[in-house]
């Protein structure tokens, strides 16, 4: 028996119902999209590709160093490959611990952290204007800021983002050594080394702070991608040249490094890392003392903070 | 000019509540210069168009309204809750002028990231997102870049993202152009519906013929004041200093001219074919101050005079030319 022919309705607009979480909802979402605006650029992968590199090479060098320190008892080792070559272990152990520094120590973290977030700079010199500048220059706010969420939370929703990946590049692949180089070694490096534990999370929130707050105001400053990788330059090259010319080749004073905000950084990492200031590396360097470093760093956050809280009371932010 | 309407109550369905958007007093500074002046604007429900020359204040009454502009004086509320609140953006959708997407993303993504930003968890992101893009028929489309979408094609995508949180107010900026003829008519449908529901909408359109087909109730803004709320009509009638001109075609128009130009509201008669046009010999027009009591006038007298009359039809009471009066000008937007 066939059923009888359903009743014709005319199609209606549903009202919609449902849960909508606050705001800070929509800082997730702001981040998340955020990222997929970065995820689908070619240069980010290529970029990341090589951060991970830089990683597996700390990664396999903290290996191959507590491997050779504890495993081989020859004279002479013979390596693999097509270019075979017979070594000596402690040679290459000796490279392993003092010239790259892959013995779990201050060092190791520092320099890793170093590297990696200079290629996390230049990502972001990149990203800025995808991530944020697109949003001014294109004048795609009134879709953000007509939702339920206000400037504060798009500008932390864009925030988060960038910690995103700063954190992703830096903070967590630096705790991944940490975490490997006490498997590794022994489990009492954990107890022995939490000064360094607390240095990788101390550094790497300096880096997210201090990148993040540069990025939103060079890119809600600047909005395009040739005027921003230009002043990125400007603060993280040529400042780095320009202290050194003036301490190292004038003789100026030391204090002349302060202008170069990525020293400063690495100075507060060493810091929290509780490296001795007589000890930083290149030891021919004299380098301003730790606090000098973190005020000017602090004080580059706050006048990016109150520059991110003029703009947003601005009119400007909606051309 | 000062309001010739102070504000508009279309619904008294929900008269107990505050306004759907309520503007006291409000004046907005851009430094030295005024966009918004001492504006006072209530609506309640059904839709308004909002009209006026550039530069006129329309995108700054848009933005505080939608809370993305603060005013420098006064208050703008939603629903009571001053429009700057996340909660007051809650109640309104924006469908902007411009439309500046990531050209990289699909529509569907576009709208599904819009609904994430309203604070949906995903399973409702997504049934939102399907509802809405079915509701601007976008939903076969969706799938595409908005790179390649046409302008009508953004438009729906534009105010697919408006629809998705369910407003009760609906800011739409310009929201038929370049839309072809027949998604205007469906837009208009649309929209139609929506204040059928019981939305609030304010439309601000430089297309006038389209927004007549919409809505009579218009607010119209000169230099960052509002010079006038209410229908067109009633706009008209007010507008005393500026006669209707009112087309008449009669069998003897020189009879009918002679009786009209003793009535007391008739300020002028016009039967010189140079000024009708050609093939107007039948025609004459009437400028009269005031429109109602003429047309009651009227039709007494061609009882009375049994006067053979074929047409009446008033010239100027579009909302073009109410506008043209209102802004001293051409009326163009």
């Amino acid at each position: 028996m066939s059923l009888p022919p359903a009743t014709p309705q005319l199609l209606r607009y549903r009202a919609l119902g449902g849960p909508r979480l606050g705001p800070w909802q929509g800082v997730k979402a702001i981040a998340r999209s955020s990222l997929q605006l970065l995820a689908r650029r070619k240069l980010f992968w290529v970029l990341y590709a090589f951060s991970v590199m830089i990683f597996l090479f700390y990664f396999f060098g903290q290996y191959l160093m507590v491997f050779l320190e504890q495993r081989v008892n020859d004279a002479m080792v013979r390596t693999g490959g097509v270019f075979g070559r017979t070594i000596r272990p402690e040679f290459v152990t000796k490279m392993l611990r003092d010239a790259l520094h892959m013995d779990g120590s201050a060092d190791t973290y520092g320099d890793f952290m170093w590297t990696e977030g200079y290629i996390a700079m230049v990502i972001l010199a990149f990203a800025g204007s995808i991530m944020v500048g697109n949003d001014f220059q294109h004048n795609s706010l009134p879709f953000y800021l007509s939702k339920p969420i206000s400037r504060r939370h798009y500008l932390f929703g864009k925030a988060v983002a960038v910690a995103a990946v700063v954190n992703l590049m830096i903070t967590i692949p630096a705790l991944a050594l940490f975490v490997e180089y006490g498997f590794i070694d022994t489990w009492d490096y954990y107890v022995d080394s939490a000064r360094l534990l607390f240095g990788i999370l101390a550094y790497g929130a300096a880096l997210t702070v201090t990148l993040s707050l540069l990025l939103l105001v060079t890119a809600t400053w600047l909005k395009r991608t040739v005027p921003l990788v230009m002043v990125w330059t400007t603060v993280f090259v040529l400042c780095r040249l320009i202290h050194r010319w003036l301490v190292d080749q004038l003789g100026m004073s030391p204090q002349w490094r302060l202008i170069d905000i990525w020293n400063n950084m690495y100075l507060f990492g060493q810091w929290c890392f509780g490296k001795e200031h007589h000890l930083l590396r290149p030891t021919n360097q004299v380098q301003p003392p730790y606090w000098q470093a973190t005020a000017v760093m602090v004080a580059v956050c706050v006048a990016c903070v109150l520059y991110l809280r003029k703009r947003v009371r601005a009119v400007e932010i909606i051309h | 000019m000062g309001q010739l309407v102070p504000n508009s109550g279309l619904s008294t369905r929900d008269s107990g509540l505050p306004p759907v958007l309520l503007f006291e007093q409000v004046s907005k500074w851009y430094g030295p210069v005024i966009g918004l002046n001492q504006v006072t604007l209530e609506l309640r429900g059904g839709i308004t168009g909002l009209v006026g020359a550039n530069g006129a204040g329309k995108s700054t009454l848009l933005r505080l309204a939608t809370g993305q502009l603060r005013p420098s004086l006064g208050r703008v509320t939603i629903r009571g809750i001053d429009a700057w609140d996340w909660r007051a953006k809650a109640k309104v959708g924006y469908c902007p002028d411009n439309d500046a997407f990531y050209e990289d993303m699909a529509g569907r993504e576009f709208v599904r990231s819009m609904a994430r930003l309203c604070g949906f968890e995903r399973a409702e992101a997504d049934r939102r997102t399907e509802a809405v893009l079915d509701r601007v028929g976008m939903a076969d489309r969706a799938n595409r870049k908005l790179g390649g979408y046409s302008k009508g094609m953004r438009q729906r995508i534009k105010l697919a993202q408006a629809l998705l949180h369910d407003p009760e107010l609906l800011v739409l900026d310009e929201p038929l152009s370049g839309i072809d003829p027949l998604g205007r008519q469906e837009m208009l449908e649309l929209f139609r519906g929506l204040a059928a529901q019981g939305k609030c909408l304010l439309v601000s359109s430089h297309e006038l013929e389209e927004l007549e087909k919409l809505t009579d109730h218009v607010a119209i803004l000169a230099r960052g004041r509002i010079a006038a709320v209410g229908t067109v009509t009633q706009i008209r009638d007010m507008l005393d200093d500026q006669p209707l001109s009112i087309r008449i075609d009669a069998a003897d128009p020189r009879r009918l001219a002679a009786l009209l130009v003793n009535r007391p509201d008739v300020v002028g008669v016009d039967l010189d074919p140079a000024v009708l046009g050609d093939g107007a010999a039948g025609t004459l027009v009437v400028r009269a101050r005031n429109p109602r009591r003429f047309f009651e006038d009227f039709g007494r007298l061609v009882l009375s005079e049994r006067l053979d009359v074929a047409r009446l039809e008033p010239l100027d009471e579009s909302a073009h030319a109410v506008l043209g009066y209102l802004l001293g000008g051409s009326g163009r937007t």
